[in-house]
């Protein structure tokens, strides 16, 4: 090995597949390096072999496929929330994706493949990819693999592991007359949430009829609400309602975080809020779909 | 696949308009590049964990903190640095111009994110209210934390910039 990082700039995702294969630790991959690069300038990083994959133009762009939105991994925040496709069947991902930090110099640059696999509780696409069941494609030496999202965010290494590529991100349209709402609580001024919350849900006759809710930022995994707010299936929403998804929520938070977001027990309170706010503007939001 | 790994990479740059051929080593971000190897100074060392954005530049017509961009990344690129705003017949943009007429700022230190953010914003939104120059300049932190001189300026830049003999 050199004494001093090397380079490699692959043209297909299959040589880039190649050369993470036949590395052993010290090689990262980099696209925009907006997660990557503050690492590396403050020393926290000495990468020994960086992999730019922005040569790699299948990994770019968004479009429909089989009914589903594919999202490249290269594709940019500004391009994707932007999209008029996205607009169209995922407005709940265009409403967090506005609400990143780092201003327009960040949206810019920073990628879908980087915010995903930099498995950062506090970052605001993932709680939303998994409030919509996304699914994600990697490749891994000469196998490409679909898997749910929500499976990889398991996956005890926390990450893909530094020999595989995200390719791209699949999610399947949000129904036309669905209620969505992303809350994104901040106590400071800085990019990041104390709490957030991604809902996406349905009403049928003013009852709600079905509930996807996941909570990030506030633990160090996210975490899907969806099946403890099972109660709220048939309800119709009210404060009564709200007050008890708020504890039902902020319960659901063992090991809350305490970092410069807030201490813990806050965190864990604050859980339960930017649910219950979530979920009160998604259901008006469905409600206003119902009565047109 | 040994062979792919190099040591240095060329990157072709046409930086305010100039083609330069360089041979960047693998760490260099577009910040140092910028500052030590073509001594454009005007984009300034801040932070270097892309939270303040005085390093702001713009790459392929849309700004980014340098500091936090690898330099080998870019294998062709147009950059532009706040020396490459003023026009080619040596005046400032109209958008220096107004922070120049405001007195937009207090330091100066933020000018590179603030000038090329505005730009940005006032290429897409000729007519931005308060609270889209504040999203629009979210991305540079003001130290002196002038931001409604700031936010003037830009306004009086759309001004500038919307008649007609801008």
């Amino acid at each position: 090995m050199s004494l001093y990082p090397l380079f490699a700039r692959p043209r297909t995702v299959q040589q880039a597949a190649q050369v993470l294969e036949s590395m052993s630790s010290g090689v990262v991959v980099i696209a925009g390096g907006q997660e990557l690069m503050p690492h590396v300038n403050h020393g926290v990083l000495q990468p020994e072999v960086y992999v730019d994959i922005n040569a790699l133009a299948d990994l770019k762009g968004i479009r429909e496929d089989d009914g589903l939105v594919s999202i490249g991994a290269l594709t940019v925040h500004r391009d994707t929330f932007s999209d008029p496709l996205v607009a169209e069947k995922l407005p709940l991902l265009v409403e967090a994706m506005k609400l990143i930090g780092g201003g327009r110099q960040v949206h810019n640059r920073a990628t879908m493949g980087g915010n995903i696999v930099a498995m950062h509780p506090l970052y605001d696409v993932v709680p939303v990819l998994l409030t919509l069941e996304a699914q994600v494609e990697v490749v891994r030496g000469a196998e490409t693999r679909r898997t749910s999202l929500k499976e990889l965010m398991a996956d005890p290494r926390h990450g893909l592991g530094s020999e595989a590529i995200l390719i791209r991100v699949l999610v399947a349209p949000m129904a036309a007359d669905a209620g969505f709402a992303y809350e994104k609580l901040k106590s400071s001024g800085g990019a990041y949430g104390s709490a957030n919350a991604a809902v996406a849900l349905t009403v049928a006759d003013g009852v709600i009829a079905s509930l996807r809710l996941v909570i990030g930022a506030v633990a160090d995994r996210l975490v899907d609400a969806s099946e403890a707010l099972a109660f709220c299936i048939g309800q119709s929403w009210s404060d009564a309602l709200a007050s008890k998804v708020e504890h039902c929520c902020a319960g659901l938070i063992d090991q809350p975080l305490s970092d410069h977001q807030g201490d813990g027990e806050w965190r864990k309170a604050m859980a339960g809020v930017v649910a219950q706010r979530a979920m009160g503007r998604a259901v008006a939001r469905a409600v206003a779909q119902e009565g047109r | 696949m040994e062979d792919l790994l190099t040591q240095s990479t060329l990157v072709q740059l046409r930086v305010n308009g100039k083609l330069h051929e360089l041979e960047v080593m693998p760490f260099t971000s577009l910040l140092d590049l910028l500052r030590e190897e073509l001594h454009l100074t005007g984009t300034h060392m801040g932070c270097m964990t892309g939270h303040c954005g005085a390093c702001t530049v713009m790459v392929n017509g849309r700004i980014a903190k340098s500091c936090i961009v690898l330099a080998s990344t870019l294998e062709r690129a147009e950059i532009t640095t706040i020396e490459g705003l003023r026009t080619a017949d040596g005046k400032l943009h109209p958008v220096q111009q107004a922070f120049w007429d405001e007195a937009g700022f207090q330091c100066g230190y933020c000018a590179p994110g603030m000038l090329m953010s505005a730009v940005e914003l006032l290429k897409e939104n000729p007519n931005p209210d308060d609270a889209a120059i504040e999203s629009g300049i979210a991305g540079t932190l003001c130290r002196c934390t002038g931001y409604r001189s700031i936010v003037r300026a830009v306004k009086a830049a759309a001004v500038r910039m919307n008649s007609p003999e801008a």
